[in-house]
């Protein structure tokens, strides 16, 4: 079979990501077999003959590939698995009712209950402000969560926990929030600048555990907001959530 | 038909130069800027199908862009107004687009570093004189080369929003009203962008006392324009280029970075806020137009009255994508990405809307591997980690932020210069690939400060618009020639354009001091 360019490599690690090493591999034996049946040299097949011979189809068949193996992609946006629900695995919890799912991350910090409330996690603080926002839970997880607030409006004193750290999925709704908890991303993600713009007391990168949808909860958006320099030397910078007793 | 100049070794090495510092900065922003990903657009997917788009049309459409008009002159014909070509679109999106695109080809084996060698050398230079020119007056190519600051005004435009911003404070309607609208044009502009910061951007700091300083705040795209999925949405919007001047007391800005975000020490609070300002420009102005700037009062009403007209527009986008198939999301922002630089083809009269707002067949071919998977992994492996094979460098490298034996781009090989074996192909051809998408077509209406237009009568009234800051009596006088020439008649008359729609420095030309336009502000 034809070699490439690049298959000569003093300091080749082969050490990105599983399915990007297993995509680029298959792309690179599909070049080599379009290459060798075309009998032209390099410079007749890259941006020549290759149009004609890698092409949608034969891509295409990569990624069957792929499937047929049983493998399932790991799904970001909603869409890609509603509409291909055999290509993408679901998204963990997706299907539990709003009212007894929770975040469970492994690194949130679980403290001891003094009688009023029990931190159950930390996240990254966007701005500093005067003091705590206690309110109420409630997930935002879907094009359909936000859809209800739309429709049924969003009760006061919410604090929203999202595991979006982008600032489109709640755009119709996020000024009705006390407060937010997002799951993801730094407090430069769109999300944390978007809440920064509202006013919107807000952590992200939060690791929380045990609160659904109805508890009262305290963000302590009152400590310091995370900077650039502790995100580039790695340095932790967080506050706490608590939940408070019922 | 493909082309086979081969660049010299000047060229070379001025392309691995750019490559090289818009590798390292292109970390930094990774590390310290976002983590993005979004359960409503797949946004890594559209992110890779752009980079791939760019990396096949750039070079054909630059070329078409400069057949009519040299990026020197697109540079000096929008210095005076709102312009996509102002912000991150050019500072980091453009080369770094192209760039990221071709380093993924790399890693599929589909191209080779030495392939599409004179494409690299041409869209790097483009980018290189673009930026140069309309930075001029910073004379830094980059925030990045220039301390991560963005003083790119000149002092007679700087003086005009010092002079006509109203203060204001912590508690008062105009307070509230910026904050209100400032948060709702920022959360359209995001939607509008299919979740990216590439309707805004944010440039300065400049200094407007000692305790204060202003951070201009500019946004594009948010009326019915070129973006398809606005058609019918956007139509009452009265505006698609805003720029908010905004004074912030007590906090210095230290960081402007590329991407158009700031970070300053203390950090900052809207509580701050002291002054503001609201303008209005684009291709067919001559520099910026104020907007509800009579009086504080109508100022306060205007804000809050585009911040209602925002969210509803808001609410309406956010359920037509909400309607959108996952294709349809993926066109949408991967043209988002993609076009980021179509301004060129406007502000040159040659813009059609099947070159920019299309994926080309050689990028769409890609299309079906980019799943949510491997999408954000692949991202993410070329902005941070580094690690597929293209960035692997010898042991004794330590790259700049990370200390590792790593590079962003590949850098062109030199043996360019010695290679007769005629294996190179220098070009990804000059044709366009057809062009496929699966959002609805485009109905031919642009707003524009002159009102609504089909494409093509934009493209005539582009071309034959010249702003008298175009004219070859004022373009090439900068600061520079101001500092030594400020009491001649020329002088007056070049702020006097400038000031001609100010409220308080309608006609007083080039004489004035930071003092003294603060006197006239405070008297």
């Amino acid at each position: 079979m034809a070699k490439l360019y690049t298959d000569t490599d003093k300091f080749e690690s082969d050490g990105g990501p599983p399915i990007v090493e297993a995509f680029h591999s298959a792309v690179k034996d599909l070049v080599r077999r379009k290459l060798d049946e075309s009998g032209v040299p390099w410079s007749e097949f890259v941006f020549g003959k290759e149009y004609e011979l890698v092409t949608l189809e034969e891509v295409e068949k990569i990624e069957q590939a792929v499937l047929e193996s049983g493998y399932r992609y790991q799904t970001s946006a909603v869409i890609s698995y509603v509409e291909r629900p055999d290509a993408y695995k679901p998204i963990a919890g997706a299907e539990a009712t709003s009212g007894s799912f929770s975040f469970e991350d492994p690194e949130a910090v679980v403290g001891v209950a003094d009688g009023s409330r029990q931190q159950r996690g930390q996240g990254d603080n966007v701005v500093e402000h005067r003091e705590n926002v206690v309110g109420t839970a409630r997930y935002y997880r879907s094009i359909d969560d936000v859809m209800a607030g739309l429709r049924e409006g969003v009760p006061d004193g919410t604090v929203a926990i999202i595991d979006d750290s982008g600032g489109t999925l709640t755009a119709p709704i996020i000024e009705r929030f006390a407060g937010i908890v997002c799951a993801g991303g730094t407090v430069r993600s769109h999300l944390g600048i978007l809440s920064r713009e509202y006013g919107i007391p807000c952590l992200m990168n939060s690791k929380i555990s045990g609160i659904t949808s109805g508890d009262t909860i305290e963000i302590g958006v009152s400590g310091a907001a995370k900077t650039t320099e502790a995100y580039q030397e790695g340095r932790e910078m967080s506050v706490p959530v608590w939940k408070h007793e019922r | 038909m493909t082309t086979t100049t081969r660049p010299t070794y000047g060229e070379l090495l001025q392309a691995n130069n750019t490559m090289r510092t818009s590798g390292e900065e292109t970390y930094y922003l990774g590390i310290t800027r976002t983590v993005q990903e979004s359960k409503f657009f797949p946004v890594s997917a559209y992110v890779m199908l752009g980079y791939l788009n760019a990396f096949y049309r750039y070079p054909t459409l630059l070329r078409k862009i400069e057949a009519q008009m040299s990026p020197e002159d697109i540079a000096d014909r929008v210095r005076n107004t709102n312009s996509k070509l102002k912000s991150m679109g050019t500072n980091w999106c453009m080369p770094n687009f192209y760039l990221l695109g071709r380093e993924m080809l790399i890693n599929m084996g589909v191209i080779r570093p030495q392939d599409a060698a004179e494409d690299v050398v041409y869209v790097l230079d483009f980018w290189r004189r673009y930026q140069l020119a309309w930075r001029r007056d910073d004379a830094h190519v980059t925030n990045l080369e220039g301390g991560h600051r963005s003083q790119v005004f000149p002092e007679r435009r700087i003086q005009v929003m010092h002079a006509d911003a109203f203060r204001c404070a912590e508690g008062d309607p105009l307070h509230e009203a910026t904050i209100n609208f400032t948060a709702a044009v920022s959360q359209y502009a995001v939607l509008i962008a299919c979740e990216s910061r590439v309707c805004m951007t944010n440039h300065g700091p400049y200094k407007i006392a000692d305790d204060e300083e202003m951070l201009v705040r500019e946004f594009f795209d948010l009326g019915e324009g070129d973006l398809p999925w606005l058609d019918g949405i956007a139509a009452d919007l009265p505006f698609s280029r805003l720029t908010l001047t905004t004074s912030i007391k007590d906090t210095h800005f230290y960081i402007v970075d590329d991407w158009g975000s700031y970070e300053s020490r203390p950090e900052y609070k809207a509580e701050n806020l002291c002054a503001v300002g609201l303008y209005t420009s684009d291709d067919l102005s001559e520099t910026h137009t104020p907007v509800g700037m009579g009086s504080p009062e109508e100022l306060t009403a205007t804000l809050n009255r585009y911040a209602d007209m925002l969210k509803e527009t808001t609410t309406k986008l956010w359920e037509r994508f909400a309607s959108y198939g996952r294709e349809q999301l993926m066109d949408a922002g991967a043209m988002t990405y993609f076009a980021i630089i179509r301004d060129f083809a406007h502000v040159a009269g040659v813009y059609e809307h099947e070159d920019w707002f299309t994926i080309d067949e050689r990028a769409d071919r890609f299309r079906r591997l980019l799943n949510d998977e491997y999408g954000n992994e692949i991202l993410g492996a070329l902005f941070v980690p580094l690690s597929l094979n293209s960035h692997q460098w010898h042991e004794y490298q330590m790259m700049r932020h990370s200390d590792l034996p790593k590079r962003t781009y590949s850098p062109l090989p030199y043996t360019l210069l010695t290679d007769d074996d005629g294996d190179v192909v220098t070009s990804v051809g000059d044709t366009l690939g057809r062009g496929i998408t699966y959002l609805p077509p485009k109905e031919d209406r642009y707003w524009t400060t002159r009102g609504v237009m089909t494409a093509a009568e934009l493209n005539t009234a582009t071309r034959e618009f010249r702003p008298r800051l175009f004219s070859t009596e004022f373009r090439y006088l900068d600061d520079a020639w101001v500092k030594y020439n400020y009491d001649t008649e020329l002088a007056d008359s070049l702020y006097r354009v400038d000031q001609e729609q100010s409220r308080l420095l309608a006609g007083k030309g080039a004489g004035l001091r930071r003092d003294d336009v603060e006197r006239l502000r405070t008297s």
